[in-house]
């Protein structure tokens, strides 16, 4: 009981932290900042055009006529997530942990 | 240290971990997100296919890929080895020179001017019998037009043997007699109607008693000012008798190339050796810079020569003296060895 206890405390600390981090995140600006540069970055390795095609495929697929947003997203996102190079993940991901380990000390 | 340190915001390394990772996939989903809505309202907009046309045209106009042929499929020098007929001069030129070959053929643009001008210069220089220094170094100015060009302007003027300055080597320009001292080691010429060498001694002091005798180094001629009858008078001639002569063939022959230093330190020694009388009846013998003073008539200019030679004793040295600022350019390049046989001629 006190464990179920403990991890409910824990988990909303936790949650807590991870609320203000990102609270910071975005008030700081960073949070924006991590947007575009990963946009960027998309762009420059041609994610977003091999994206495109894809795009054009599902649409030419579903008529592109009643095509919708959700029809997209869904098919669209999984592949995107897939899509995006080693080199664009770890320099972000190099980045925010630079950001947590600078203000997460509160 | 961070592994222990568990009060870090209540949250330890492997959880700052997967906050980072939450928040990469928060970012990534927004970069989706964001494309599916261009997208969206780019079909439901209608430009979303605005790039695509028939089959046939994007065929015709797909990116080409090939070495040797730029993106559009078109060849880079296709020109480049053409030949293009000068409507000018009617000769086949190739394409890549067409432009510059107009430029002369027309004779217009910046170049043709100053060539033309250079040649007519120098067309110039080449008719006068004495030419400026000045015009060579024009010539010699243009460094940046064509090379070939300016060589040939550069040995053009470099071969001119009108300009004074070439006086220092044997050039016979005067063009009455030929010269005579050609074994000269000092590299000046003596040309004149009358050659030192080939008179004889008596001859010599016939004519050296009528007239004045110096050489003058520009137009390498003799001197013809008359002497006048006074014995103290400017002719210094005077004091030459027999054994005196002999000096002076031998001061003649060897005086053949000496410029006026040696004859300066001889003018001024020679006159206390010879003839200390004569010496204040030197008219202007300070005077250096006056060449009238003793051989004014004829030219005073030329008789801005090497005069060692003529003057023997104290006589010649105020001529000497006016003489040797001239020629004291030469000073530098004549040996010490001629000095010390004028006093021992004249001992």
């Amino acid at each position: 009981m006190h464990g179920n206890a403990m991890k409910r405390v824990n988990m909303s600390k936790e949650s807590q932290m991870r609320a203000a981090i990102n609270q910071k995140l975005i008030e700081m600006g960073e949070r924006e900042r991590l947007k575009e540069l990963l946009r960027a970055k998309l762009i420059e390795c041609g994610w977003k055009d091999q994206l495109k095609a894809h795009c054009k495929d599902v649409i030419r697929e579903k008529g592109f006529e009643h095509v919708t947003v959700e029809d997209l997203v869904a098919e669209i996102t999984p592949k995107g997530r897939a899509l995006v190079p080693d080199s664009v993940k770890k320099e972000l991901l190099q980045r925010i942990r630079a950001f947590l380990a600078q203000h997460s000390a509160l | 240290m961070k592994m222990e340190d568990m009060s870090l915001s209540g949250l330890d390394n492997t959880k700052l971990e997967a906050l980072a990772h939450d928040i990469y996939a928060d970012l990534v989903e927004d970069a989706c997100l964001g494309l599916c809505f261009e997208v969206h309202r780019a079909v439901k907009q209608g430009y979303f296919f605005l790039d695509e046309t028939d089959q046939d045209s994007m065929k015709d106009f797909e990116i080409v890929d090939q070495p040797g042929v730029d993106i559009f499929g078109q060849v880079y020098n296709q020109w480049k080895n053409k030949e293009c007929v000068c409507p000018n001069c009617n000769r086949s030129i190739a394409a890549s020179r067409f432009a510059p070959h107009l430029e002369k053929c027309l004779g217009m643009g910046r170049n043709s001017s100053r060539i033309a001008n250079r040649r007519i210069a120098s067309s110039n220089n080449m008719s006068k019998s004495e030419s400026d220094q000045e015009d060579n170094d024009d010539i010699n100015d243009n460094d940046w037009s064509y090379g070939s060009e300016k060589k040939a302007k550069k040995r053009k003027s470099d071969k001119n043997p009108n300009s004074p300055r070439r006086s220092k080597s044997l050039k016979h320009k005067n063009g009455e007699h030929s010269n005579s001292v050609s074994s000269d080691p000092y590299k000046y010429a003596y040309n004149s109607g009358i050659s030192y060498e080939t008179l004889g001694p008596e001859e010599l002091r016939s004519l050296l008693t009528t007239q004045c005798g110096v050489m003058s180094e520009h137009t390498k001629k003799m001197c013809t000012r008359s002497s006048l009858p006074d014995v103290d008078g400017v002719v210094e001639n005077d004091g030459y008798d027999v054994p005196d002569g002999q000096a002076l063939m031998s001061r003649l022959q060897w005086d053949g190339s000496s410029d006026i230093s040696p004859s300066d330190s001889a003018s001024s020694k020679a006159s206390t050796n010879n003839s200390d009388s004569k010496k204040p009846k030197k008219k202007k013998k300070p005077s250096l810079g006056l060449n009238s003073g003793t051989c004014g008539g004829p030219g005073s200019g030329s008789c801005a020569a090497v005069g060692a030679g003529t003057t023997g004793s104290g006589g010649g040295g105020s001529s000497q003296g006016s003489l040797g600022l001239p020629s004291r350019k030469k000073k530098p390049k004549l040996p010490a060895p001629p000095t010390p046989s004028i006093y021992d001629d004249m001992n």
